[in-house]
């Protein structure tokens, strides 16, 4: 059999057998491709959300206004080019699919906009009163109008003067001033120094679809490169770093993998010199990866893109199982014999790494309890594997490979300083970590996110020249309905005008002013006169001045045509940046409804807290995206360890049951403990700050550890089983090293992370274990 | 053979240039002849000082002109100061990228970068006042009839924003002299300044 060499030497029936296997192994495949769904929500790795404010923040992030936004810089050619550029990537964005709409700061832009504001202006305009309409309020702004007229900005009003003498359209345009916006040159938005024009466009794909926001991006580079190719552009935002950072993980997985599975192929084939060993080596935990995805996807519905990538390193240590099978057969003896010997160890080393696992399947954390399912039954199936699938693939045939010799480091063994010392500095590192807790948390969800670091310094460099600091302070205003809700935002805009005023904040942005109350807007329409009225006291006040008599006939009209318009509602904002705008801050939540306003610039959210809290029926309340992240994380955290506990207590007692001695289980799960101690305060002293994935790194260490410990205490026949254990420890560690090593090179914060603390934990796990379950040995 | 004729292509190539150049050496060696760097030079050379002025805006909407006046005053190298006296104080004062307003004892400051029509109103003032022919061709297209003694300068807005309101400035003058400032607007309007 060409195809097949590795089979050669063996029994038919045993060739029949790997078939039966492969064969068994293409359906679940098959069966796999055509149900299995992978989603790619981020959200479902962010800590479970309880309180109303933090689903608020989980709504935001998804899917939320600040979500979709994507800023873009032009820069590399001089200003006039830059504007250029800047507004033909507005036109052609604003009509791309991708994107809802994409602003640079010209004003023809704002074109629909400013019709529907300019349509409605008579129920929007905070101005708006009786005394306008008579005769005198009239003729004053007639003569307004007149000196504004022979004025260097009369060719600008002349356009809306004969439509709007007194000026409400300005009086509503004047309100939104946030305050914080770019500096404009040549009429778009320009860095202060003139060398970087700017660009917002929100996408219609929320932020944490990262394909969606991929095609967007690649939607602005190609409209870049066919407009002005001179010109180079910065993208960034929530979505950009959502799409950047899946191809980051992506590109560096796929290399870092690829490197370390060769380094380990090759020494596999060094270890074993033999073709059949290795392919046997990788039937487990195939077989266990496939098992354990199908699971997944049957109890959750479907497999989160981060649980598979993360699944391969959780189930690394499957890996190990058949190196510690094959590696402990003494020659001329069948795998099924060596296997019944050690089933007890084995039994041991899966069912602790369950039990460890089973603290994140309880996890509120959508992602992380896939994660546990995953490692579960992904570990279980490779341990059964080992365990029945691999000598009943061998029948009779005894495998021959070569055996490699490794040394004891019986110096080591003998003398009590090492351990003593090993002992005084794990010590240390509690007292240590005991002494800085909680400041070695990772508390910054920001920081969570796998985005590098530099990505978000640019972020931020650019928000700040752009002056569009990211708003994470809201005011939520609450109410039954979304008129009550309104109500409630309208009801504070004096407080928040007194806010801005006392420079508690810079600027506030409130969908009230775009969005009355029914009861403002029918008040405000009572003011506009009859259109008999109107024209009588126009035409007394127009007399002597030197206006034509119907100049201003479509100021009359537009009076009668808003007395019987229908109300302003959200809808009246389709399409415009506005509709976009007004659709992510007035919000329904567990059947309540929400109006926020951002607020930007804020000193101290505790002295607007306290102000509100002043004022109890104002149905509003201070939302710090920051702080109720933090506090989700907290929470998390709190979660994680009691269930930590909870799963080290359980090891303990199955180690105790399984070994039969509560000494010896104590024996065992101490030098995994101290390597996880020790482990941390390594990368603690490092300066990392533990987060989610630091903990699942974490989880990992603390399975490998108490199989190397479980190993290692095993008393062994004699030395030529000594000899052989020592070898499947040396393999074993050796590649989970060499992978983690490899993820720790990469420049991703979660690989590195992950990559960093495994290969670290193994050293020290071994390292302790060598030294502290050995010396029970008999020398 | 291939290479001669080559040759003598590249030789007639150097004479039709030399021609080219000849023609506008003499061209420039008439002395009276009046283009636009000659208006330049004879604006340049004219003293900063402040002189008075009426306006008359003619518009569609109104039944008869509105007259305004007062003083424009130019200081070099870009400080320009419209001071309209009647029917009632205002004061526009450009330096450097900013409008200084003062209206109905309010001030205002507005960038004028920010707004492409006060930026090319900015530039035709500038540019006109001090002979600045570099500033007027970074805002306009530019286009001279007359002669020194009685000239009309034609300046249509490149920028976009800009032509969108204003359709074309025409500045008339004698010598160093201006005389007449005529804003054009695109919706038929237009504003007369005339220096007295």
């Amino acid at each position: 059999m060409a195809g097949s060499g590795f089979l050669s030497g063996l029994a038919s029936r045993a060739v029949a057998r790997f078939v039966a296997a492969l064969i068994c192994f293409a359906a679940l495949a098959l069966f796999a491709a055509k149900t299995l769904r992978v989603e790619s929500d981020f959200a479902a790795f962010l800590p479970p959300s309880t309180t109303p404010e933090e689903r608020l923040l989980i709504a935001q992030l998804r899917d939320g206004l600040v979500s979709r936004l994507m800023l873009v810089a032009l820069q590399g050619t001089d200003e006039k080019s830059l504007a250029r550029t800047s507004h033909k990537l507005a036109e052609r964005l604003a009509r791309a699919p991708e994107f809802e709409y994409a602003a640079n700061g010209s004003l023809d832009q704002f074109v629909a906009q400013g019709e529907v504001l300019m349509r409605n202006r008579y129920v929007l305009s905070p101005s708006l009163n009786a005394e306008k309409f008579t005769e005198s309020g009239l003729r004053a702004a007639l003569e307004e109008q007149l000196a504004q007229m022979a004025s260097p900005f009369g060719a600008l009003s002349r356009s809306i003067m004969v439509r709007d003498p007194t000026s409400e359209f300005l009086a509503v345009v004047r309100q939104f001033d946030a305050g914080a916006m770019p500096a404009l040159r040549h009429g778009v938005w320009f860095s202060a120094d003139g060398k970087r024009a700017f660009l917002i466009a929100q996408t219609r794909a929320p932020g944490f679809d990262s394909e969606g926001q991929q095609q967007a991006m690649a939607t602005v580079r190609k409209a870049l490169a066919e407009e002005s190719p001179q010109v180079s552009a910065i993208l960034t935002g929530p979505g950009v770093f959502a799409a950047e950072s899946r191809r980051l993980i992506r590109s560096d997985a796929e290399r870092l993998s690829m490197l370390s599975a060769l380094v380990i192929l090759a020494m596999l084939v060094f270890v074993y010199r033999s073709a059949l060993a290795v392919v046997l080596v990788t039937i487990p935990v195939a077989f266990g990866l496939l098992i354990g995805v199908l699971v997944v996807n049957a109890v959750f519905g479907s497999v989160h893109a981060i649980t598979l990538g993360f699944a391969a390193t959780l189930i690394g240590e499957a890996v190990d199982y058949p190196s510690y099978l094959l590696l402990n057969i003494p020659p001329g003896e069948v795998a099924r014999n060596t296997a019944r010997r050690f089933r007890v160890t084995f039994a041991l080393a899966v069912l602790t790494t369950v039990v460890s696992a089973l603290a994140l399947t309880l996890s509120s954390f959508k992602g992380l309890a896939q994660l546990g399912v995953l490692t579960m039954v992904g570990v279980l199936v490779a341990g059964l594997a080992t365990q029945y699938l691999i000598p009943w693939l061998l029948g009779d045939h005894t495998l021959v490979f070569r055996r490699l010799k490794v040394p004891s480091a019986n110096i080591f063994a003998r003398s009590r300083w090492p351990a003593a010392i090993a002992a005084l500095a794990i010590v240390a590192a509690a007292g240590y970590l005991a002494y800085q807790h909680p400041a070695w948390w990772q508390r910054d969800l920001a920081a969570i996110s796998p985005v590098p670091p530099e990505m978000r310094v640019e972020d931020a460099e650019l928000r700040r020249e752009m002056g569009a600091p990211e708003v994470s302070v809201f005011l939520a205003s609450r109410g039954r309905s979304q008129d009550a809700a309104l109500q409630a935002a309208e009801n504070v805009l004096p407080v928040l005008l007194r806010w801005k005023q006392e420079k508690w904040i810079r600027s506030f942005d409130s969908p009230a002013w775009y969005l009355p109350t029914p009861a403002t807007q029918r008040e405000r329409l009572r003011y506009l006169p009859e259109r008999v009225e109107l024209e009588g006291n126009l035409a007394q006040a127009l007399k002597g001045l030197a206006f034509r008599p119907d100049a201003f006939k479509p100021f009359v009209d537009d009076v009668a045509a808003a007395r019987v318009a229908g109300p302003v509602a959200i809808a009246s904002y389709a399409g415009t940046p506005l509709g976009a705008k007004l659709n992510a801050l007035v919000v329904e939540l567990d059947g309540q409804w929400l109006v926020l306003t951002p607020l930007g610039g804020v000193v101290d959210t505790k002295t607007l807290a306290q102000d509100l809290a002043a004022n109890p029926r104002s149905n509003s309340q201070i939302v710090d995206l920051k702080q109720v992240s933090a506090d989700m994380v907290d929470g998390f955290r709190r979660e994680a360890l009691s269930q930590s506990g909870w799963g080290a207590a359980l090891i303990l007692l199955l180690l105790a049951v399984g070994l039969r001695s509560a000494r010896r289980a104590l024996h065992v799960a101490l030098p995994a403990a101290a390597a996880l101690v020790l482990t941390v305060a390594v990368l603690v002293a490092g300066g990392e700050r533990l987060s989610v994935f630091h903990l699942v790194a974490l989880l990992l260490v603390l399975g490998i550890g108490l199989n190397y410990a479980l190993f290692f205490e095993r008393v062994a026949a004699d030395a030529d089983e000594r000899s052989r254990t020592r070898l499947a420890l040396a393999v074993c560690s050796t590649s989970t090293i060499v992978t983690f090593g490899f993820l720790a090179l990469s420049s991703t914060p979660v690989l590195h992370a992950i990559g960093s603390t495994v290969a670290l934990g193994a050293v020290l796990a071994l390292s302790i274990s060598a030294l502290w379950v050995r010396r029970s040995e008999p020398a | 053979m291939r290479n001669t004729g080559r040759v003598s292509i590249a030789v007639r190539f150097i004479a039709a240039l030399l021609s080219l150049v000849a023609a506008s050496v003499m061209r420039d060696a008439r002395a009276d002849d009046f283009d636009l760097m000659r208006l330049m030079q004879l604006l340049a050379a004219a003293p900063a000082t402040e002189v008075a002025f009426i306006e008359k805006k003619y518009s569609s909407l109104l039944s008869e002109p509105v007259v305004s006046s007062g003083k424009l005053l130019y200081r070099r190298p870009d400080v320009v100061e419209k001071n309209i006296e009647s029917p009632r104080k205002e004061r526009y004062r450009f330096i450097g990228d900013e409008l200084l307003l003062v209206r109905n004892g309010n001030e205002k400051k507005i960038a004028l970068s920010s707004q492409p029509l006060l930026s090319a109103f900015a530039a035709s003032l500038r540019g006109v006042l001090g002979g600045d022919l570099a500033l007027l061709r970074n805002h306009y297209e530019l286009s001279l009839r007359g002669e020194e003694a009685t000239w009309h300068l034609d300046l249509t807005p490149l920028d976009e924003d800009t032509a969108r309101y204003v359709q074309r400035i025409v500045v008339a003058g004698r010598a160093g002299r201006i005389e007449q400032i005529e804003v054009r607007e695109t919706s038929g309007d237009r504003s007369v300044l005339q220096v007295r």
